[in-house]
């Protein structure tokens, strides 16, 4: 669906069916140079389940109007505007590696409209090579090359597809090389109060972690799950990319924490 | 490297798709011969079918054999993803009615396989669906033949069977600055020798059943997503961008983004029309592309080699190869096939219908059949066979003369080849003498 947000015409997946605000609302949020296709594989199941679900492109990403955001603390900002805009006065709360830290900026200002938090490949820090940032800000599809090389595990990068004859890898590339992904990397280098927010929270939350997750190393993501006091779930063989490389484990270990709530 | 893999080429061939499975470590990829697929329970069936994961239902329309084929083709050629078929004709059918309904049009090169050259001139017109032909290379005439309701521009990589290349690069400019994708039939060429992607074009077909499987022994076809058009700043393509019924009102183009006309062939075509690979024809080309960087290495050799030796043979009028500078697209093939454009040789001997068909007759190692892209020399005289049903215009159109004989040059001895042609030739001589 379509929805202003601060006057700037802004995309939100629905998960196949119309949002309706009477349900509970789960928001994903997409990473570095992602959009909401990042969770395709996972948003359909809980529109179809009980759930509304809210998957929105960050501005001047893929199908929303405006200019990339710089900061994750303006992203946390701007992600409380989107709920208002939505309607939304609270929200099982999703977020993909960088997605997670704007989650956390969220979860800091407006405590009171999480209902829970998870993580999925991600860390209290993520920092950024100057390097890639360079180079995704004069050439992103290179950049998106260096990125997906490190952020799909083992099997991904041998072709093998959750979704029978796709190729994850280019799909993830097309978006990354068109989206503003020189900013993201930059705001994620540049953040740093991850640590300090996820002690002080005091919400139910979830970790999804990945053995071979080269950008959010498993140490640093079960570090912060000890500082969060959170539920962990660890997929060995897999990368970075959990909601595209694995799918189906993602959503499994995602429904079964979001309804024990 | 391809916009698919970090892997190269030759790595691909061999791994993309499938990673040793757990239960029995098969090193070789599996033939699934199954036609459906047990499910966990009845809510795991009904998020199958509702898009909400995925995985495998029914082999019409997904098999976990056929999957890696495809997985394997689509990084070859660096696309996001692909789909096979029964055989290259129904790539190009699901191809051109997904994209294509009642009312469109197609902009299509006038040197083209003749089965599609009737299926876009005469079945699909029956359907609704227009085309206009045109010399592909002639822009002017590309961008002119662009209607309001067209949907596509198509051509083959290599004309068959006038061997004209078309310059990918100069009909892709045209093409996307009228907001149309490019459409190509690609199995003269093979990611092997050129990835039509990179030049642009944002969807390759490919008829299996040739170089990719070389052996001759299973007719398949594929159809790989470029993931790189805008369906939606096109603004042609509804049947990407707006509600699709069948799935709860899915905008393929919102929830797929770069996959989404791979999806929407899986979801509507394969359900719809049924023209599956089986997995056995899926396993036996498999097996063929682990050698096809190898094999075109040597078809390009030998087709260079015996077009060479047929220039210097006194009863050949005439000798055509993409690779000659007597061939009118020498230099867009210089450009598009640094490793050779491919091993499709014609030529014509002197003494007209006659002549070439005690030439054909005499062969004893090329084989007289309908078909190309085999490991074994195949020979044919198109104008009695495959272009058969084209008028005298349009067999000039397409590039094609009484005399013309089409050699898919094998990978045979070249020592051998030459032999047996020049045994064929002097046939033919004996034949011109004698009317």
């Amino acid at each position: 669906m379509e929805l202003q947000v601060n006057g700037i015409r802004t995309y939100a997946a629905t998960g196949g069916k119309e949002f309706d605000v009477a349900l509970p609302t789960v928001l994903f949020i997409h990473g570095s140079g992602m959009d909401h296709r990042a969770w395709a594989l996972q948003t359909r199941w809980f529109a179809f389940h009980g759930y509304s679900v809210l998957a929105p492109d960050f501005p001047g990403h893929s199908l929303s109007d405006g200019e990339a955001l710089t900061s994750i603390e303006e992203m946390g900002v701007w992600l409380s505007d989107f709920l208002a805009a939505a309607g939304v006065e609270k929200a099982h709360v999703v977020g993909h590696s960088q997605g997670f830290l704007s989650a956390l900026e969220l979860a800091n200002n407006h405590p009171e409209k999480l209902l829970s938090l998870t993580g999925i490949g991600t860390a209290a820090a993520i920092p950024v090579n100057p390097a890639l940032i360079e180079t995704a800000e004069i050439a992103p599809a290179k950049a998106a090359d260096m990125m997906l090389q490190w952020g799909f595990g083992p099997g991904a990068q041998y072709g093998v597809s959750a979704v029978p004859g796709m190729q994850p890898i280019a799909i993830g590339r097309q978006i990354m090389s068109n989206n503003p992904l020189g900013v993201d990397l930059k705001a994620c280098a540049n953040y740093t109060a991850g640590a300090d927010i996820a002690e002080k929270l005091d919400i139910p939350s979830c970790l999804i972690l990945a053995g071979k997750d080269k950008m959010t190393p498993l140490r640093a993501g079960k570090a912060l799950a000890s500082a969060m006091n959170a539920q962990v779930t660890v997929f060995p063989e897999h990368g970075h990319m959990l909601p595209v490389e694995a799918p189906k484990q993602s959503l499994q270990a995602l429904r079964s924490f979001i309804s024990s709530l | 490297m391809s916009r698919s893999s970090y892997l190269q080429a030759d790595t691909i061939a061999l791994h993309s798709g499938y990673q040793p499975e757990s239960d029995h470590g098969s090193r070789a990829v599996p033939i699934y011969q199954t036609t459906s697929y047990v499910f966990d329970d009845v809510s795991e069936a009904s998020s199958l079918f509702n898009v909400e994961q995925g995985g495998h239902i029914y082999s019409r329309i997904t098999n976990p054999t056929v999957a890696v084929l495809e997985q394997r083709i689509a990084a070859l050629e660096g696309g996001s993803g692909a789909i096979c078929t029964a055989s290259g004709m129904s790539a190009l059918y699901v191809t051109f009615t997904t994209l294509c309904s009642a009312g469109d049009h197609i902009v299509s090169s006038a040197q083209i396989y003749g089965s599609t050259a009737t299926l876009l001139r005469h079945t699909l017109k029956r359907f609704g669906i227009d085309c206009t032909f045109v010399a592909i290379n002639d822009q002017d005439a590309v961008k002119a033949a662009i209607q309001e309701n067209t949907k596509m521009v198509f051509c083959e990589s290599i004309g068959n069977p006038g061997l004209e290349v078309a310059d990918l690069d100069a009909i892709c400019v045209t093409a996307h600055d009228a907001g149309v994708p490019v459409v190509i039939d690609a199995t003269f060429s093979t990611p092997s020798l050129n990835r039509p992607i990179e030049h642009g074009v944002n969807v390759v077909v490919h008829s299996a059943t040739k170089w990719m499987g070389g052996h001759g022994v299973a007719v398949g076809g594929v159809i790989v997503d470029g993931g790189n058009f805008d369906w939606q700043k096109s603004s042609r393509f509804p049947e990407l961008t707006e509600p699709y019924a069948p799935f709860h009102g899915m905008k393929f183009w919102e929830e797929f983004g770069p996959s989404a006309l791979a999806m929407k062939m899986r979801a509507e075509s394969m359900r719809d029309l049924g023209a599956a690979m089986s997995p056995h024809n899926a396993f036996l080309i498999l097996q063929g592309i682990e050698t096809l960087s190898l094999r075109m290495k040597q078809h390009v050799a030998n087709a260079h080699e015996l077009m060479h030796w047929l220039l210097e043979q006194e009863n050949v009028s005439w000798v055509n190869h993409p690779d000659l500078e007597t061939n009118e697209t020498n230099d867009v093939a210089k450009r598009l096939f640094p490793k050779g454009a491919g091993s499709m040789v014609c030529f014509g001997v002197e003494g007209g219908r006659a002549a070439g068909a005690a030439f054909i007759d005499a062969l004893q190692l090329g084989s007289n059949l309908a078909n190309v892209g085999d490991s074994r020399t195949l020979v044919l005289h198109p104008g009695s066979t495959t272009h058969s049903r084209l008028s005298p215009e349009q067999m000039v159109a397409a590039g094609i003369s009484e005399d013309m004989i089409r050699v898919s040059v094998g990978i045979e001895s070249i020592k051998d080849i030459k032999a047996d042609f020049a045994n064929g030739l002097r046939s033919a001589k004996r034949a011109a003498e004698a009317s």
